[in-house]
């Protein structure tokens, strides 16, 4: 929360009085006892000089104080049923509550945190609403409500722990009550897996698109701060070690990201190395999961000896997340160009290595970002290119219904015969899937790399791509040939079920109008191949 | 004219765990030494059954102060991809293999060794001839590489992702595609393969590998003893012999309900006997029918026993055990790659009574050195058995009938013609096998 230099006496119209009252109890005692005429006399007399926060209308929900907190008036008559159910404090100052409150006639105005040395306030347009059965049925109310709240409160600072807080609901109303909950102290990291895990559950039982909606009040920003923390936190440190020959420059680096089946790398290594042209290239595999990393380790010892392929691995102490991890490989690789891959891909033409040297030599548009034909193990196609669409979310609220478009990512020719040739063409396409892509390494990191604000990974390959796009160029699928046993190459969990609600919601926010203007479909009215690229690729 | 250098890599020593391969191994192991144009030596893996022979530190060792004998000792292995994940071992085994430098080096199965160290040994030594001797469908199939289907116990003649993924549930189909393709690849580093049985070879096209990299090499045996011309007795001929592993696959439990069979129908002038070890190796089921039926004719009266247990041997005793049986039986209920006991049968002249498929029925000819019945048909044993026991003049014409067993000498003079073979373009090897398998 930044103070305002251009702060003039009588001239701060954004200033939120309620707010700054809400936040500073004792200042509100002061202007119901006269002492001081508002909350904004106080600011600017004393509140600015104190260090207190000056609170803007537009600024963001999540208000904060750290310093001594004061006495908390009783409760008011007909207060809303309600109960906060857990509070998480973790140790860079994030608290996760959830809770329920029976809302539907006087709504939840705002939230109040108190610690030990600390308050936390937020207003109810914060917090993410969920449907909650067993209160529903506690309650005895025949319509389905959304009953629940959670919410992601950050400081920014490290909060003072302690066993319990204080939490403060009030109403539109002004009914106020207080309750005091325990506090379970967490690391980020946990904080982030409890998050999205409570979120996949809220997001259950065909409520994906309600679970979505309920992020745009913070909670969505609040996780993917939360995730880029973790992240940071995770990527600080790697533990680096090569193996095979390491004297060479390379054609191409191959990124691989693991996480959870060790078998993926020594049957990789095996199945691409048996390839001509292969030597051109490194591997860097990074091992997002930390359990696995000695036997990876041992196993890029072993395949240095039976393989003789150059191989690097990344050792992370959790799992960064597709974007991040292989953004920190790019770092790694020794090449220019760089081939993310995910562990489920395999050769399908012994030729491919030669073939995706050629396409480099060959340079042109088509060189510069592209993916790969991709093929199920029953020999069907699995991905000729990605292709955009946007789905229509429906949400029932009190006030009516509400609309909002979300985007999906769908493939080219899934499931087509094999040698379905329109699939098969060369061509600009509006993504392509990380499962396969090469990339020029200068284009990728004028790109900023793959974004890192998806949680564990969806929808980066999308983004990469799209921002591509954006730069002027492109992506392109060549015909390389290679198997992709898609979605075995990582073993899923409800956490990863929370942040696809996240990360579909987050490509939605940043790509749905780009999309919805001319990029929708399978044949978007865009021309992907605007005169310059024509021209360059004649 | 300098004899060749040839490294034998053994599924195990068959000192410490019968079984067929690992015999065939050490028979050649024995006939190359006594060939002048070869120098052998033996590198048998060890697994922790054996734990007293492990060493600490050590990865490979000698044997028992045998010469040119050396036990691959293996740890930390993955029975589904067939490796080891000890890189410790890998270097061993590279290192072993630069300090003898064989020009041909002969696998006689992966297993506990690992299907990965056929590639690294093209690595190690570009220039050596690598041949792998296929001893029953473990590259093919996970089931203990039996093709059986664990679904319904029936024979599965082709595998694939789908029909391997019923077979294990746990383990998607898209895994045993892979499977294949680490298989394949692996084996794509052999210069020739040898099959011990005709229909083998078809099996494995099948799957992928170049009929014309496979070469048919029959198993041979030195012969344990002097042939027993008759038992010495002049009645009816109605004992019955099984020598083998107690495993699932061997067929035991059927010839024991057979003899449960013809005691049930009232016909009890027989006797069998059971010879054979690794129990532990069969399924809990296998191994509780087994037990159970051991148990209860153990406690009957000895004058009422049928069924008698010699428990494990060793082949010099087969000449003794083979003189107390009339029959040896063959119930098998997999292929049976090639049924090394039917040669031992035949070495010792008894007619063999054999299920009815793959290499038992491509060995024995029905009514002629032997009977076939149908595979794992318990009843239709019981009725072979009577017959055998009742039909005068049976046993003397299926006796008179007999091949005799593929000797020791056959064997190695045909390993040498592979050994000595046309080289084999290498970069083509491993491209045929992948070429074939798309």
């Amino acid at each position: 929360m930044s103070d305002r230099p251009d702060l003039l006496p009588g001239r701060f119209p954004d200033f939120d009085e309620d707010a700054y009252l809400r936040l500073y109890p004792d200042i509100a005692e002061a202007v119901r006892s006269g002492k001081s005429k508002s909350g904004a006399e106080h600011y600017q007399r004393y509140g600015k000089a104190e260090g207190r926060h000056y609170l803007g209308r537009s600024d963001r929900w999540t208000e904060v104080r750290i310093g001594p907190t004061a006495g908390f008036g009783t409760a008011g008559p007909a207060v809303p049923r309600h109960a906060v159910e857990a509070l998480l404090l973790s140790e860079d100052g994030r608290v996760f509550i959830t809770g329920w409150v029976d809302d539907a006639t006087i709504p939840l105005a705002s939230l109040r945190l108190e610690g030990r040395g600390w308050v936390l306030s937020v207003r109810a347009e914060a917090l993410a609403r969920h449907a909650r059965a067993d209160v529903q049925a506690a309650l005895g109310v025949a319509e389905r409500r959304a009953f629940g709240f959670f919410g992601l409160l950050s400081a920014g600072v490290p909060l003072a722990a302690s066993a319990e807080c204080r939490c403060i609901l009030e109403w539109a109303g002004g009914q106020q009550a207080a309750v005091t909950a325990p506090v379970r102290a967490s690391t980020a990291r946990d904080l982030r897996e409890t998050v999205l895990g409570f979120l996949a559950g809220t997001g259950g039982g065909g409520a994906q698109i309600q679970a979505m909606l309920a992020l745009d009040g913070s909670v969505g920003e609040q996780i993917i701060a939360l995730n880029r923390a973790v992240t940071s936190a995770i990527t600080a440190a790697p533990f680096v070690e090569r193996f095979g020959p390491q004297a060479r420059t390379h054609r191409g680096s191959i990124i691989v990201c693991l996480y959870g089946r060790p078998e993926y790398m020594f049957v990789q290594n095996a199945l691409f190395a048996g390839k001509p042209g292969i030597e051109d290239y490194e591997f860097v595999y990074v091992c997002n999961s930390p359990e696995l990393l000695d036997r990876l380790l041992k196993e890029a010892r072993s395949s240095a000896l039976i393989y003789g392929l150059a191989q690097t691995v990344v050792g992370l102490p959790a799992n960064a997340g597709f974007g991040a991890a292989n953004n920190l490989a790019a770092a790694h690789a020794r090449s220019p160009r760089l081939l993310c891959v995910n562990p489920d891909v395999f050769p399908k033409d012994t030729g491919w290595a030669a073939r995706h040297t050629a396409i480099l030599g060959a340079g042109g548009p088509g060189a510069r970002l592209f993916g790969s034909t991709l093929y199920y193990d029953d020999g069907s196609l699995m991905h000729g290119g990605m292709y955009l669409e946007l789905d229509t979310g429906l949400a029932i609220r009190p006030s009516g219904i509400e609309t909002r478009r979300f985007a999906r990512v769908e493939h080219y020719g899934k499931g087509a015969p094999p040698d379905t040739a329109a699939f098969l063409r060369p061509r600009p396409v509006p993504a392509v899937s990380g499962a396969f892509i090469s990339v020029d390494r200068n284009w990728f990191e004028a790109l900023g790399g793959f974004a890192e604000d998806y949680v564990f990974g969806h929808y980066e390959d999308a983004d990469l791509c799209l921002r591509s796009l954006q730069g002027g160029w492109p992506a392109w699928v060549q015909d390389l040939q290679l198997w992709h046993l898609e979605g075995r190459g990582s073993v899923r969990r409800p956490v990863h079920e929370g942040a696809s609600l996240v990360n579909r919601w987050h490509f939605s926010r940043a790509w749905a109008d780009s999309i919805a203007a001319d990029l929708c479909g399978p044949a978007p009215e865009r021309d992907l191949m605007p005169a310059q690229l024509s021209e360059m690729a004649a | 004219m300098r004899q060749q250098r040839v490294l034998l890599v053994s599924v195990h020593h068959p000192e410490l765990v019968r079984g067929g391969a690992q015999q065939v191994c050490y028979e050649l192991f024995e006939g190359l030494k006594a060939h002048p144009g070869f120098q052998p030596t033996l590198l048998a893996a060890i697994d922790d059954s054996t734990p007293a022979l492990f060493r600490s530190g050590a990865r490979i060792t000698g044997f028992d102060g045998r010469p040119d004998e050396h036990l691959f000792l293996m740890r930390d292995y993955d029975h589904f991809w067939h490796k080891t994940s000890d890189p410790l071992l890998i270097e061993s085994f590279a290192e072993f293999l630069t300090l003898t430098r064989p020009d041909i080096v002969h696998f006689h199965h992966f297993m506990n060794v690992g299907v990965d160290l056929l590639t690294l040994t093209r690595r190690v030594l570009p220039e050596a001839r690598i041949v792998f001797t296929f001893h029953e469908f473990l590259a093919i199939c996970h089931a203990y590489g039996q093709m059986v289907r664990t679904v319904d116990r029936s024979l599965c003649s082709q595998a694939s992702a789908v029909r391997c993924h019923q077979c294990f549930p746990d383990r998607a189909p898209e895994t045993f595609f892979v499977r294949k393709q680490w298989f394949q690849e692996h084996l794509g580093a052999v210069d020739v393969f040898t099959v011990p049985s005709r229909f083998m070879s078809r099996a494995y096209t099948d799957w992928g590998i170049p009929p014309e990299r496979i070469v048919h090499v029959t198993n041979g045996q030195r012969n344990y003893g002097a042939i027993h011309t008759g038992t010495g007795i002049s009645g009816p001929r109605n004992r019955f012999g099984f020598f083998g592993q107690l495993v699932d696959g061997k067929g035991v439990t059927v010839l024991l309900r057979a003899a449960e069979l013809l005691r049930a129908q009232g016909f009890t002038d027989f006797a069998v006997e059971i010879n054979g070890d690794n129990l532990r190796y069969a399924s809990e089921a296998g191994r509780a029918e087994f037990e159970r039926f051991r148990a209860a004719e153990e406690a009957l009266p000895p004058e009422q026993q049928n069924v008698v247990f010699n428990g494990p041997y060793q082949v010099d005793r087969l000449p003794r055990l083979m003189s107390r049986v009339d029959w040896c039986v063959v119930p098998s209920v997999w292929w049976e790659i090639f049924g090394l006991v039917i040669s031992e049968a035949w070495m010792f002249r008894r007619p063999v009574i054999a299920s009815d498929v793959g290499g038992m029925a491509e060995r024995v000819q029905h009514e002629v050195g032997g009977l076939l019945f149908p595979m794992g048909d318990a009843r239709a044993l019981a009725a072979t058995m009577h017959r055998a026991c009742t039909e005068i003049g049976l046993w003397d014409r299926l006796a008179a009938g007999l091949p005799e067993p593929p000797t020791r000498e056959t064997m190695v003079d045909r390993f040498a013609e592979v050994y000595r073979g046309a080289p084999v373009p290498r970069p083509s090897a491993r491209e045929a096998v992948a070429a074939a398998a798309l």
